[in-house]
């Protein structure tokens, strides 16, 4: 009997976990970049970044794709692709971690930190990146910044256009949650 | 008793595949969440020439290249004192992109005087992911004018001076390094000898391999199907480097060709290629680019 009762449990336990909506995700996640030198400003923007939480394990995952950044001059969205991230080789960049110490059920903001692997030409860091979580009526806004080192992704740049890209390059981010349905 | 510890081990198994099964990439799923939109290949050639000849590429609406063309060679059996060359020409062109497809330029060459404008559309872009063409298809027609005396049975009639090139550019990128291209090229000269033919065929090809981010290594060949018969002429042949830095992109050449406009070096070429004096040209272009329509984010 009681072997029944575990059993049924699982099951529920199962089904349960499939259906209910504990995981939330945008499509049209915004991230944008920003290298200040005094040479030059570049400033880029992704407006189709993808993003999903799953809150029974505090999870969170992010990927893009790199030819989606627009830029103010066209020619610096095909340099970027071309010569820099070389996105025929390395299409996406993607991010996975999980958000510490996160309440999905708190109402309003909560400052977290999100601690995890980003991945951008293949090449993996750890980071760990400050975040505003927003919770209105299980709708979840998160938004953030933070800086990456243009060498740690072995980023190629000519000496003579050294001055003209920033060694640390400047992220921010900004994605709008719903509730994830199949 | 046994059978309960293995059917908590069961249970056990069961728990550890269910949480390996959740924890399936998060990365996967989104994997699936991508749109299936046709992405279009973009930069089969750095440049809107392959070197000399044009290359399938336009650049985006409102934005204006700034070209200076150059060549340089020698005048063979000559005791020269010339500066660095005995001859040189260039070519200072503007061309601006109407749209993100079509381009329109105009330029003038000091050799033989002459003055062109093009207009270039792209019929068809390569697709790199989903369903359409593996190939770029760039239409190009220009329409030159001799100022200067001297060219093949030139009189002082306006449309006597004049030539037209039609080309069709067809382009693949192959591998993110190689790109091929093949232009079939359609010459009218509006002038004459008797002997010589007034429309000409020929055929381009030309090629790119990226060796860096900045750097690649260019060719062209031009094959004349019918060539002048009042005098020698020779296919035009190219090999270059091209360096892109940021707004500027510099192209390097060695050469036989001592034209940049398409009619005269596809044409009227009076040398073959190779290192002596008068033959060997050397080559380079300055392009900037300035972007008159800049997107706002």
């Amino acid at each position: 009997m009681n072997r029944i009762i575990i059993l049924l449990s699982l099951l529920i336990n199962f089904t349960d976990s499939d259906n209910r909506s504990d995981q939330v995700i945008t499509r049209q996640g915004q991230v944008s970049f920003f290298s200040y030198t005094s040479v030059e400003n570049i400033e880029a923007k992704n407006n189709q970044v993808l993003s999903i939480i799953d809150f029974s394990r505090s999870e969170i995952a992010i990927s893009m794709l790199m030819n989606a950044f627009v830029f103010k001059k066209s020619l610096m969205h095909e340099h970027f692709n071309e010569s820099y991230i070389e996105s025929d080789l390395y299409p996406k960049a993607t991010f996975q971690g999980s958000i510490i110490d996160f309440d999905p059920l708190a109402e309003g903001i909560q400052t977290k930190m999100v601690k995890g692997t980003l991945t951008i030409r293949d090449i993996a860091k750890e980071v760990e990146i400050k975040t505003s979580i927003e919770n209105i009526d299980g709708t979840y806004l998160i938004t953030g910044d933070f800086e990456v080192v243009v060498k740690d992704f072995e980023i190629k740049i000519p000496p003579i256009l050294a001055p003209n890209i920033a060694k640390n390059i400047s992220i921010k981010f900004r994605f709008e949650y719903q509730p994830y349905e199949k | 008793m046994k059978n309960n510890i293995l059917f908590l081990l069961f249970i056990l198994m069961l728990i550890g595949f269910s949480i390996s099964v959740n924890a399936q990439d998060l990365l996967d799923k989104l994997e699936k969440e991508y749109p299936d939109n046709t992405e279009y290949e973009i930069a089969t050639f750095k440049g809107t020439r392959i070197s000399l000849g044009h290359s399938i590429e336009n650049r985006r609406k409102g934005v204006l290249e700034v070209k200076a063309m150059n060549l340089f060679w020698n005048i063979p059996n000559r005791p020269s004192q010339s500066f660095v060359a005995d001859k040189w020409t260039a070519r200072i062109a503007l061309e601006y992109g109407l749209s993100n497809r079509l381009t329109f330029g105009a330029g003038g060459t000091t050799l033989e005087g002459i003055f062109d404008g093009f207009l270039k559309y792209n019929l068809i872009r390569q697709v790199k992911k989903g369903k359409g063409s593996p190939f770029s298809v760039t239409l190009f027609q220009n329409a030159s004018y001799r100022s200067n005396d001297g060219g093949i049975g030139l009189s002082d009639d306006f449309i006597d001076r004049t030539a037209f090139t039609s080309q069709v550019l067809i382009a693949r990128k192959f591998t993110s390094q190689f790109s091929l291209q093949l232009s079939p090229t359609y010459i009218h000269r509006s002038s004459s000898f008797d002997e010589d033919p007034n429309n000409h065929f020929a055929l381009g090809i030309g090629a790119r391999y990226k060796v860096g981010g900045h750097i690649s290594i260019v060719s062209e060949y031009y094959y004349l199907a019918n060539p002048l018969k009042s005098i020698d002429t020779y296919d035009a042949f190219v090999l270059g480097v091209n360096w892109e830095m940021s707004d500027l992109m510099l192209q390097f050449q060695m050469t036989n060709a001592r034209n940049m406009v398409e009619d005269a070096f596809i044409t009227q070429t009076p040398n073959n290629f190779n290192l002596s004096d008068g033959n060997f040209v050397f080559g380079f272009n300055a392009t900037y680019v300035l972007h008159f329509n800049q997107k706002k984010l």
